[in-house]
């Protein structure tokens, strides 16, 4: 019937040079994927929970197309739900574990597969799934039912495994490619190839060698932080001199340079052994015998409460914090830090003063590195090599956040608000106020940590429950409708200050074109947008109001939408069944307004806030 | 504007890429069918790289004119009528011959074209090929002029001799008026070209009928709407030119959200019905089929011709009916479908379908009518090379979808305008929350977090019989999804949370608009180059990103391999 001829090419996968390949994804943002990843990970059955919610409207994004490994994720997170819930049998349980780990083995396998089959177990190997999750899967649809521990072992080894091999690389990783700075170009290219056989690479340690190589890896490094060590101590020997030696650190030797690019080396095998080794006691945290040779006083750096490294200490490490600054180890380091401060009681001094004050200092030279891009003079070059940075990465702020909190201390308010301020793009200023509030309440009283019943006691300060911050959202929520109109006039201004530099040039070409045609067009617009909405006069449809620049607005975007993930949430909805009447269903989860029986239950016992109720507050910002 | 034109006689053909707009000064020529005549208006063709080639073919004409003089004089002054300029003209009759047909080609742009042409993916689609060795002619030059190039005639329409017979059958039994008003089924693997053969076969019953009707059942590759619909359109216009040039208003379209029926096989059958319940056997109607005859889906074929009673079934297959078995009046009667018994078997149900324990007789057997008539069966062996082979096809079936959707959308470009109008600054209609429900066809979705799914997402604006009505100013989600006339689709363009508005991007005109009470989510997507096109906008742009790497394990989909072979014995 149909023609037939030179088969043309399927619809031209662009084959242009337009790189990178942009993809459509089902997440709005970075920052969604963030929070989902977080959440599915977080071990807090209701954030799990939403974060499977949100996984949900995924899958309708995608259809077919969803990511095996979310849907994988998604499927063994809702299994370990339904087993902390407590309301399933074990069969049940072993048969919803089951379905999702033999899933899981099979759908992550069938790419691998090619015309004639592979053995499972070859393919298994291949990827670095232990061989014992192969044998379960075959003992669920070929065997005897397997008991609920080996089903439940199953599945935090996989969900590891998922988070290690795809949440963990996949966004988090390519952002490397970003920083165009030159600096970061071999380390680029380096990461890419250690990417391209880091199968082959994860094959060959699991779980016990896996250990070892992380020892051997550990001490690599530890050797090499020796050895700049060394080499600074031999610096300030030969200089005799405190001063010439701060200027001699910061012009970094070749022999610095060259410990540098190992450790980079050895950056691209496990980021976290090079942060782990480098919180070490003796490295970025000093001995007391290294502070005596710097000639810093322990007193000085107890009392300090400027978040300032003392200089000298500063500059002795700034030549390798620079060279090792990048999108990725930044983020680890401060995640390191972060959770090496949780670790930390009060009873150790230098620890956790100097890993706060690390935060702090590392935090404020990537926000210095930023302002001064912009207007780069030759002259301070002295000035920058000074500077911990050269650029301004951009983290995971979310994940920062998350993190700081999960460390709380006397400097929390502090750390939390540096990092609010830096970020990118920033939570909505009222959430960032709340948070701020919460967590200074939490941590007031410059009490730390040990002392959890002197807020009670003390005298002038009022005490917070959840209830007066019900109380506040309520309130909110009523001047809310004053926000908005505010919101709406601001806009025209707003945007164009926010841009980022990468897409200024971008924008501008754009904008140049159709500007005169489309005055020609307005007119001719006006008259068949007055009659459509003549025809859709009485209509519970109407024509969206002019005056929008909508063509400043990609599709899914509208003016004062913010980037905040949880900005789409539904409060309120109503089911209907067709020929029925639509019943309404109360409100959300999420709504701080209902009352959560553990919310309340936590007030009772005491003022001290769990983790949990930390996360659960967290979760409920973005409703104020 | 750029127009050729050119003295064609029998048996004279240009099969060609590209697109223009044809007009036949004098005499008549056949297109795809469709033979067009100096009476009539002007016709667009279009023939894109991934279809079958269009071919002008000279055909024989009656003359009024008497002698060879008069015809002259008459060709002339159409000529001049279309403002041929005169060396052209005088060029031109010198060629002239008795029985020969004068076209006139123009450059032909429109704006759905504009609008697909405007997306790298697919702004090559009507580019001809230059093929190689032939040196290029004042004759291609003239062609390309008018934006089409030249082509083998192998590129274009090969008809069997099974089907050319079949098609003389049917048009027989379209034009005996005491038969009764024949309703056509065609079916057949993929890519067999049952869409192709539909097309010629709607363009011929043209030529001697003011219009016919169709029913599209194939929810992939629907002919005149986006994918995932079952519709009945009335067709008055002859189809020159691929799904993506015309796509139009259905006279009663359902959309069913999936490219695919065999998750829901009895809402497809639920949905086929309600659509042919509105067919009136006035005029002929031509039945368009899934491609998927294989196990399930040759049960639910068999369903389906039971459910609409053809007078004639055209049934395309390659190699001697290994794919399918002949659908013989027979066949038809005894064999068991998805929903329904064959007669005479209604023990033994045991057979074939796997997994259907829970076979039970469909609901609405009395619908069903029991075609105790019979049908005629014509079956065709296709003549292309790769007929049938799905994998060999042109392009991939989901790039169809896309560029069709495409050409829907294509339709909101203001008709005056000679640029493109990028989509996301058009303005788009807003409609609240709470006073249209919602339903997610092919998951489940927390209805908390429905707007994640609903933003920047492809509906079918539907109308529902019920009235949405509600005490909250929140979202209405559906409990269930409705068979309900769907409107036209449109895009979600974003959803604005405080003021609880839907804003909607559609080209259905506002008198339909505003009966639209319901919107439809399914599982067709907005093609991605409409996200990646967009620029000029403020920000990063949702659901775009250049970071996500597909090269780690578990980032694709769920791929099925369907040749997968086991080292033992391999399947059959």
């Amino acid at each position: 019937m149909a023609g037939s001829g030179a088969r043309a090419e399927p619809g031209g996968r662009a084959c242009g040079k337009r790189p990178p390949r942009r993809s459509v994804v089902a997440w709005r943002s970075k920052a969604e994927w963030d929070q989902v990843m977080v959440g599915l990970y977080c071990g807090d059955c209701r954030l799990q929970r939403d974060a499977l919610d949100r996984v949900s409207g995924w899958r309708s994004r995608y259809g077919h197309r969803m990511p095996l490994a979310v849907d994988c994720t998604a499927d063994l997170i809702h299994c370990k739900i339904l087993d902390t819930s407590g309301n399933m049998t074990s069969h049940e349980l072993v048969l919803s574990y089951g379905l999702a780990l033999v899933r899981f083995v099979n759908l992550i396998t069938e790419r691998k597969q090619k015309i004639v089959n592979i053995p499972l177990r070859r393919l298994a190997k291949e990827m670095n799934i232990p061989i014992w999750i192969v044998n379960l899967r075959h003992d669920l649809t070929h065997g005897k039912l397997p008991q609920l521990v080996a089903c439940q072992k199953g599945c935090d080894v996989v969900l590891e495994w998922l988070r290690r091999t795809y949440w963990s690389r996949q966004l988090g990783n390519s952002l490397a490619r970003e920083c165009e700075e030159e600096q970061n170009e071999e380390v680029e290219t380096a990461a890419t190839e250690t990417e391209v056989d880091s199968d082959s690479e994860e094959a060959q340690n699991p779980q016990p060698p896996g250990y070892q190589k992380h020892k051997e890896l550990h001490e690599k490094v530890r050797e090499l932080l020796v050895s700049y060590k060394n080499q600074q101590f031999g610096v300030l020997q030969e200089l005799q001199s405190l001063r010439k030696a701060r200027k001699a650190w910061c012009n970094s030797s070749s022999e610095v340079e060259w410990i540098l690019a190992q450790i980079k080396d050895l950056l691209q095998e496990s980021r976290e052994v090079v942060a782990e080794a480098l919180l070490d006691d003796g490295s970025l945290i000093p001995t007391v015998e290294q502070l005596e040779t710097l000639n810093i006083k322990c007193e000085e750096n107890k009392q300090l409460l400027d978040f300032k490294i003392p200089q000298t200490f500063y500059y002795f490490w700034q030549p390798l914090l620079k060279g090792l600054q990048s999108r990725n180890f930044t983020q680890t380091l401060l995640e390191k830090m972060f959770a090496d401060l949780k670790q930390c009681s009060e009873s150790s001094e230098l620890r956790p003063q100097y890993l706060i004050n690390w935060v702090a200092e590392i935090l404020t030279a990537n926000t210095k590195a930023k302002t001064r891009r912009k207007k780069r003079r030759p002259s301070q070059s002295q000035i920058n090599k000074r500077k911990l940075f050269h650029h301004r990465v951009s983290l995971q702020w979310i994940k920062l956040i998350d993190e700081c909190l999960e460390a709380p201390c006397w400097a929390t308010p502090h750390l939390l608000q540096r990092i609010l301020s830096d970020m990118e793009p920033p939570l909505p200023s009222d959430a960032q106020e709340n948070l701020l509030y919460l967590c200074s309440i939490y941590t007031q009283e410059g009490g730390s940590l040990s002392s959890p019943g002197s807020s009670s006691d003390s005298s002038g300060q009022p005490i917070y429950t959840t209830e007066s911050l019900q109380w506040k959202a309520r309130q909110e929520s009523q001047t809310k409708g004053h926000r908005v109109e505010r919101r709406e006039t601001v806009l025209g201004g707003v945007g164009e200050e926010e841009d980022n530099g990468e897409e200024e040039a971008e924008e501008e070409e754009m904008e140049a074109e159709p500007m005169p045609f489309e005055e020609l067009l307005h007119v001719d617009n006006m008259m068949v947008i007055a009659e459509k909405r003549a025809a859709l006069h009485g209509s519970i449809w109407q024509i969206s109001a002019d005056g929008v620049q909508w063509k400043d607005f990609p599709l899914g975007k509208l003016p004062g939408q913010t980037d905040d993930p949880d900005s789409l949430l539904v409060d309120s909805y109503s089911m209907m069944s067709m020929l029925d009447q639509p019943v309404t269903r109360g409100d959300g989860r999420n709504s701080p307004s209902t009352n959560n029986p553990e919310l309340n239950g936590a007030v009772m016992e005491g003022l001290l806030w769990t983790q949990n109720d930390l996360h659960r507050i967290k979760s409920g910002l973005q409703l104020f | 504007m750029v127009s050729i034109s050119s003295p064609v006689s029998p048996p004279q053909k240009l099969t060609f890429t590209g697109k223009c707009r044809l007009t036949c000064l004098y005499g008549a020529v056949q297109v795809f069918g469709f033979t067009i005549t100096q009476e009539q208006p002007s016709y667009d063709l279009f023939s894109p790289q991934t279809h079958c080639a269009l071919t002008i073919e000279a055909v024989t004409y009656e003359t009024l004119e008497k002698s060879k003089k008069e015809m002259r004089i008459s060709a002339r002054a159409m000529l001049r009528a279309h403002r041929v300029p005169r060396d052209a003209r005088i060029k031109l009759m010198k060629s002239f011959a008795p029985l020969c047909s004068l076209v006139l080609l123009d450059g032909l742009d429109t704006s759905v074209t504009r609008f697909i042409l405007n997306h790298p993916e697919f702004s090559h689609i009507f580019r001809v090929k230059r093929q190689r060795g032939s040196c290029f002619t004042p004759e291609d030059a003239a062609l390309a002029s008018a934006g089409i190039g030249k082509r083998d005639p192998e590129s274009g329409l090969l008809l069997s001799e099974s089907s050319v017979s079949a098609i003389e059958e049917l048009i027989q039994a379209c034009r005996e008026e005491d038969d009764g008003c024949p309703v056509i089924l065609v079916c057949g693997p993929k890519s067999i070209g049952k869409s192709t053969f539909n097309r010629y076969l709607i363009n011929l019953l043209l030529n001697h009928l003011p219009c016919v009707e169709y029913l599209e059942c194939d929810l992939g590759q629907t002919e005149f709407t986006p994918p995932g619909c079952v519709s009945l359109i009335n067709v008055s216009e002859p189809c020159l030119g691929p799904p993506f040039t015309h796509q139009r208003m259905p006279r009663k379209m359902v959309y069913y959200g999936e490219v695919s029926c065999d998750q829901d096989t009895e809402r497809y059958i639920d949905t086929v019905k309600y659509v042919f319940n509105s067919y009136k056997k006035e005029v002929p109607l031509v039945i368009n089929t899934m491609g998927w005859v294989k196990g399930v889906g040759l049960l639910l074929l068999i369903d389906i011709i039971r459910l609409l009673a053809p007078s004639h079934i055209v049934q395309i297959s390659v190699e001697d009916f290994k794919d399918m078995p002949r659908f013989t009046p027979e066949y038809i009667n005894l064999a068991a479908g998805l929903h329904t018994k064959g007669k005479l078997q209604g023990k033994c149900k045991s057979m074939d379908v796997s997994g259907m324990e829970d076979w039970k007789q469909y609901e609405g057997e009395s619908n069903f009518q029991t075609s105790t008539i019979g049908h005629k069966l014509l079956c065709i062996q296709p003549k292309f090379p790769g007929a049938g082979n799905a994998g060999e096809a042109r392009v991939h079936s989901s790039i169809l979808r896309d560029v069709a959707m495409l050409g829907y959308l294509g339709q909101l470009q203001p008709l005056e305008t000679r640029s493109v109008l990028p989509l996301h600054s058009l303005i788009p209609y807003q409609v609240p929350f709470n006073a249209v429900a919602l339903r997610v066809i092919h998951t489940d979705v927390a209805p908390t977090h429905i707007m994640y799914s609903v933003n920047a997402s492809w509906v079918g604006l539907c109308r529902i019989l019920d009235e949405v009505r509600c005490q909250t100013d929140g979202p209405v989600l559906l409990t269930q999804t409705p068979v309900c006339d769907c409107l036209g689709f449109g895009i979600i363009r974003g959803v604005d949370m405080e003021r609880m508005l839907y804003h909607i991007l559609t080209p259905v005109p506002p008198e339909n608009l505003r009966l639209v009470n319901c919107l439809l989510l399914g599982n067709i997507t907005i093609p991605n180059c409409v996200f990646t096109n967009q620029q000029g906008t403020e920000g990063e742009i949702p659901y775009v990103t250049s970071e996500y790497n597909y090269d780690i394990s578990g980032a694709g989909k769920l791929k099925m391999k369907k040749h997968l072979k086991r080292r033992e014995h391999s399947r059959s």
